[in-house]
């Protein structure tokens, strides 16, 4: 099996691939394998790593040329064809042209849409600004009460669709429309801010929905449906910004009337 | 990995090839000012040149950092927050189980209503004695409005029929006490703090190895740290410091922790001459997933798991006739062992956890997360299988020692969450109790900080900048030097001996051994070389960093380990195998005095609770 990854050193060269070949174990991770080729082979290998659990979104990059969590992606499935996820291609994946046998290789490279830092290590900042953009933070309707806000348990089957976002950017790399427009939101960022709008413990109204209701924000979203196929932990953005957008155009119709 | 050696030549990688690739050049294509703030001072010169000031910094990006720094924000003070990942990356986001808190949501056995003073005896008794009874007082005491001022921040917590926050049973408690948001608690706690922080523009230096503790006339005065991103050495001047950067648990071969849990700043503690405490005490828990030991929450015992062995039986009734699977942790992990060596596990040492009878809709309820981590990681869906587990290192219950207000021994230096030991958690933790330590001592540290600071002013900052200079100096000795031991085998062998040598069972004459060794290590970390001479993104480097620091916390471990001669809580000695209260009622003091590890002992406060045998 060969692994073929993605590198780049700002201060060495232009970016080039490395091939690593190997007998993986069975159950071994990406992650695993990137830490032995660190370990055995060449100790400058970049990437970022945490939990290796699939819980903390840091090693979010692009596996044969889908976004994934290292960490909870495993070799022998990816090279039996197993793991296939099928995206609506962007322009970041069709001009790759890597020569690339998806038989016998696994390609490994950095998150699309963010600058690289080195190697697989991508700059999150522009992922983050757009985070801040839409005001993440929990805003009551009403003062705190001295217990709990009650909250239905049915309320929560929706609300935790959105909660569970990890923040590893997989949606954001997988988004075609991020790739041709670095000002869009991108998915992460407008799942949060859905989030926000269903808490029932949130004030009424939709002044959290109008934070994205401009060209780059919820009409900028072309529903190819990546973010969701791709995301690690099942949020589905598209639905998201689907019903911000009706809510929005109901708003404006009422008005209207 | 195990057919891969990790000697340098007989590895079973090798490199192909190296082909251009034209493709992603658009990555790179990047607006001049980002790729200007990704490459600032790359030149020698600017190495020393960042120094900054604030009036409070937090070590640790954690639950305990994060809400720490909102108090000191709140109350109107310059904080910042130094952390080596972005603090969502942070091992508090890996927490399932819950917290816990007496809000009595959930009637006991027989309709009776929980109080903080049972909280206080459970983790008492859970704690086989050992725990400061006024440190706990004070946890149990603040638990409930804890919880509540997480809820009115925005966490969503799971709920009952009637809206309030759900509670579930946990291992060792009287009352289901546990409060929780399915079994992702952590997460939802941690991306809220967070949101928080962000809000009020708190500012966090991400990716910033702290290096060393700086102090200047008996006052803890700042630290320098490495920027990651960049190989620059920074330096930060501070009034007082805040350690928050969790356990050490990757010391230990089969742990529950992130990765990142090296316990750097316990060992940046004891090398700045403050003490540590009850560093011997060690937990592991029962069920981590066998092979990766990805923690499968106590919250599945919680809602009716149970433990079988290889011959399908529970086992736990011999061992807890009352309490059965939901002992605590150090009472079922010891178990296991005792099937084990009866041969009563599979193959390679792992037993099997039984949800099936719970049902898909609990699981996919309530468990959700290790649903998923058992089909990613060990191709079996709870539902319908079981699932292979272990026991595996979760937790240090030992840290650095403090006062009930989170002070230090050196003046200016605090310590919350899991790296400090206030002492809530004695010998043995009881799960839904940390997640609860780090947001209590979170806050009331930063109050206690808050307080002192008023009358300081501000700290001269010559020292710090000579203390960058000195870490500079090291960074290029350690890159200069070649042709040396190999690093990650060296950190390889540390965690095999601490596994082996001061792991569930222990004894005099393994401990020994396993000490002799890690002095070893000791020694051969001076002779190892890194291939990365780049100062840039050199993961290798901060490594060897990390390793430095592991290898001071191993031998603190062991040598507590090894002068404790009694059973207590998760530690447990074959060769002194009752609890002596007469001798080791204390707390285990660990100090570095020239270059050698001493240890000495203080008494434990006790209270409300007095001391008798534990029963399950």
């Amino acid at each position: 099996m060969k692994l073929k990854v993605y590198r780049y050193n700002k201060k060495l060269d232009s970016p080039h691939y490395t091939t690593f070949k190997f007998r993986p174990k069975p159950g071994m991770t990406i992650l695993e394998a990137l830490f032995q080729i660190q370990k055995q082979f060449d100790d400058s290998l970049a990437f970022h790593y945490s939990c290796r659990g699939a819980v903390c979104g840091t090693c979010a990059m692009l596996i044969n040329k889908v976004p994934r969590l290292a960490c909870r992606t495993q070799l022998m499935p990816l090279l039996k064809g197993e793991l296939k996820i099928n995206l609506i291609s962007y322009h970041t994946i069709e001009e790759t042209n890597v020569p690339w046998d998806p038989e016998e290789e696994i390609l490994i490279e950095p998150l699309p849409h963010l600058p690289v830092i080195k190697d697989l290590i991508v700059d999150m900042s522009t992922f983050f600004k757009y985070y801040k953009f839409i005001e993440p933070v929990f805003k009551p309707a009403n003062p705190a009460p001295e217990k709990e806000r009650l909250i239905e348990p049915n309320a929560l089957t929706e609300l935790e669709l959105y909660t569970n976002c990890i923040l590893c950017a997989a949606c954001f790399g997988a988004c075609p429309v991020d790739g041709k427009n670095p000002e869009y939101l991108g998915p992460a960022a407008l799942a949060k801010l859905y989030r926000f709008h269903i808490d029932p413990r949130e004030s009424n109204g939709s002044e959290r929905l109008e934070l994205a209701n401009i060209p780059n924000g919820w009409w900028a979203c072309e529903f190819y449906g990546n973010c969701t196929r791709v995301c690690p932990k099942g949020v589905p953005p598209t639905i998201g910004i689907a019903k911000a957008r009706k809510e929005i155009g109901n708003k404006v119709k009422s008005q209207e009337d | 990995m195990d057919t891969i050696t990790s000697v340098k030549g007989i590895s079973s990688f090798s490199k192909l090839e190296k082909s251009q690739g034209h493709s992603l050049k658009e990555k790179h294509n990047t607006p001049l000012s980002q790729m200007k703030e990704i490459i600032k001072g790359s030149s020698k010169a600017d190495n020393l040149q960042n120094v900054h000031c604030h009036d409070v910094l937090i070590i640790g990006g954690g639950l305990t950092g994060l809400r720490a720094s909102l108090q000191a924000s709140n109350a109107g003070i310059n904080v910042a927050v130094v952390t080596k990942v972005h603090p969502l990356r942070s091992h508090s986001v890996a927490a399932q189980g819950g917290m816990n808190a007496s809000l009595g949501n959930v009637q006991g056995e027989g309709g009776s209503t929980d109080s903080w003073e049972a909280h206080a005896y459970d983790t008492v008794k859970g704690s086989d004695y050992l725990a400061d009874q006024d440190a706990v007082a004070r946890m149990c005491r603040e638990a409930p409005a804890t919880v509540i001022e997480l809820e009115h921040m925005g966490t969503v917590w799971s709920r009952l029929k009637n809206g309030k926050i759900a509670q579930r049973p946990f291992g060792g408690a009287g009352f289901p006490r546990t409060c929780y948001a399915a079994d992702r608690t952590g997460h939802n706690i941690l991306h809220t703090l967070y949101e928080q922080v962000t809000w009020r523009n708190i500012p966090v230096y991400e990716e910033f190895f702290v290096t060393s503790l700086v102090h200047d006339s008996g006052r803890c005065i700042g630290c320098t740290a490495i920027e990651i991103m960049t190989g620059n050495v920074h330096g930060f001047v501070a009034k007082a410091v805040l350690m928050a950067t969790g356990g050490f648990g990757r010391i230990f071969n089969k742990s529950t922790n992130a990765l990142i849990n090296t316990g750097d700043g316990q060992a940046l503690a004891l090398m700045a001459g403050v003490q540590l405490k009850d560093m011997e005490f060690v937990q592991f828990h029962p069920t981590t997933l066998h092979g990766t030991n990805i923690l499968i929450s106590e919250a599945a015992r919680g809602e009716g798991g149970i433990i079988v062995n290889k011959d399908g039986k529970r086992f736990m009734e011999r061992y807890a006739p009352n309490s059965l699977d939901l002992a605590p942790r150090d009472v079922v992990a010891r178990a296991m062992i005792q099937e084990i060596s009866k041969g009563n596990a599979y193959d390679g040492g792992y037993f099997h956890l039984d949800l099936r009878h719970l049902g898909a809709k609990l699981i996919m309820e309530r468990l959700p997360g290790i649903r998923q981590i058992a089909m990613d990681f060990a191709g079996v869906d709870p539902i319908k299988d079981l699932i292979p587990v272990q026991p595996g290192q979760h937790y240090s219950m030992g840290g650095i020692d403090v006062d009930i207000n989170g002070a230090t021994s050196l003046l200016g230096l605090y310590a919350a969450g899991e790296c400090a030991c206030i002492s809530v958690h004695g010998a043995n933790r009881l799960g839904g109790n940390s997640l609860l330590e780090t947001v209590v001592f979170g806050r009331l540290t930063a109050d206690k900080i808050i307080e002192d600071i008023s009358n300081i002013p501000k700290p001269d900052s010559r020292p710090v900048q000579s203390a960058m200079q000195k870490i500079d100096a090291r960074i290029n000795q350690i890159l200069k030097k070649d042709n040396g031991k190999h690093l990650f085998s060296l950190r390889d062998d540390m965690v095999q001996t601490m596994f082996d040598k001061f792991g569930i069972f222990r004894d005099s004459k393994t401990m020994k051994e396993g000490l002799l060794e890690i002095k070893n290590m000791q020694n051969e970390i001076s002779h190892v070389s890194i291939d990365n001479k780049d100062r840039a993104v050199n993961q290798a480097l901060i490594r060897f960093f990390e390793l430095e620091f592991m290898l001071h916390l191993a031998e603190a471990v062991g040598i507590s380990a090894l002068k404790r001669e009694e059973s207590r809580g998760s530690h447990t000695r074959a060769d002194y195998p009752l609890r002596d209260d007469n001798r080791f009622l204390k707390h285990s003091i660990v100090s570095f005095h020239n270059g050698k590890v001493e240890i000495s002992y203080k008494p434990v406060k006790l209270g409300m609770f007095k001391p008798k045998e534990r029963v399950y």
